[in-house]
């Protein structure tokens, strides 16, 4: 009886080191005992577990829960590139809350940290655009397509500013180049289309919304711009077939579907 | 007698048509008007771009910031904009 006993005490014995070896490691020591290094190191780690947190809070929708989170980040100063994407992800927040003065505010201040920021600027544009700042839309928009010329969200966005601003010509210049390079794209049509329309140049506006009509053939607003420009050149009876077609197809726009059920019914037949 | 009645009557008359004209005139232009409202009121721009989504604390640069991608890329599929109508 007492061999077994010995040799289990052995054995314990020589593996004790080896047990040992097995335990975590221990937690690095600080580097300083310094308070404001300490508090510094407080502070991004806050920041870190905040940004966590607040995207979280937006991926689920909880705006109110989200901006609180960015709100304290945004009040801690961090450095770039988290100062400037704590604005951008608090305008998102202030956005969704129906905040937009807020939200183009922080938007302002991502890019003021950040001056290349092509999402805050795209962002700021739409923003602007709930807001009816046509004027401040425009000076973003012209800053962002100058640092992006080839982006299609550039062009689009500088595009509409355009066209709400009165702008024809801009606004043409934009969507030519933004089908150039997506010729597929329906709504580029018809935004090139109302630009040329409101140049007078129908024939060019016949064929853009011919296009969109061809990619999209149930597109309303694209069949009423149509029976608008053949009004345009005097030819009523096509123009009330495409009056009374966009008012068949604008079935889920009853705004659209009034206005094109007057055109067609203002038309008489021949 | 006679001649003064029938100035009077000219006189109403030419006063009766001028009006006459003037209304005609004044609803026409008012029609047109609001014909013009009408087509205005259907030939409205596309809608503004959707916001670009969150980004994390890592910040705009690089590959895996999606809005940023997005903002930057001139294709209109990669870029987050309205979608044709029919194809939503």
């Amino acid at each position: 009886m007492r061999v077994p006993l010995l040799a289990a005490l052995l054995f314990q014995l020589a593996a004790a080191p080896v047990a040992a070896q097995t335990y975590a490691s221990p937690a690095p020591v600080p580097r300083t005992t310094s308070a404001p290094a300490l508090r510094a190191v407080a502070v991004k780690r806050e920041i870190e577990e905040r940004f966590t947190i607040g995207l979280q809070a937006e991926a689920r929708g909880d705006w109110s829960a989200a901006a609180a989170e960015f709100e304290r980040i945004v009040a801690l100063e961090p450095a770039e590139p988290q100062g400037s994407t704590a604005r951008y992800d608090l305008a998102l927040a202030y956005a969704n809350l129906q905040r937009n003065a807020d939200a183009a505010r922080e938007l302002r201040a991502a890019i003021a940290l950040d001056s290349a920021f092509l999402a805050a600027m795209a962002n700021l544009v739409s923003v602007d655009l709930a807001l009816g700042d046509l004027a401040e839309a425009r000076k973003i928009a012209d800053r962002y397509v100058a640092l992006a010329p080839e982006s299609a969200r550039a062009l689009y966005s500088r595009g509409i500013v355009a066209l709400q601003g009165g702008d024809a010509a801009t606004a043409r210049e934009d969507f030519g180049k933004l089908l150039h390079a997506n010729p597929s794209y329906a709504l580029a049509h018809y935004d090139l289309a109302l630009a040329e329309e409101r140049l007078g140049r129908y024939d060019a506006a016949q064929r853009e919304l011919e296009s969109a009509l061809g990619l999209a053939p149930t597109y309303a607003r694209a069949r009423f711009a149509l029976g608008v420009v053949l009004l345009r050149q005097g030819e009523n009876a096509a123009a009330r077939n495409a009056f009374a077609r966009a008012t068949l197809d604008a079935a889920g726009d009853p705004a659209l579907q009034n206005i094109a059920a007057a055109m067609r019914d203002s038309i008489k037949n021949p | 007698m006679m001649e003064g009645v029938s100035r009077t009557q000219l006189r109403l008359l030419a006063v009766a048509l001028l009006t006459g004209v003037l209304l005609c005139g004044r609803l026409a232009v008012a029609g047109a008007a609001s014909i013009e409202e009408l087509l205005a009121g259907g030939l409205t721009p596309s809608a503004a771009p959707a916001l670009l989504g969150p980004i994390t604390s890592a910040g705009r640069v690089g590959w895996e910031c999606k809005p940023e991608r997005a903002a930057s890329s001139a294709r209109s599929r990669e870029a987050d904009l309205p979608p044709d109508p029919g194809t939503q």
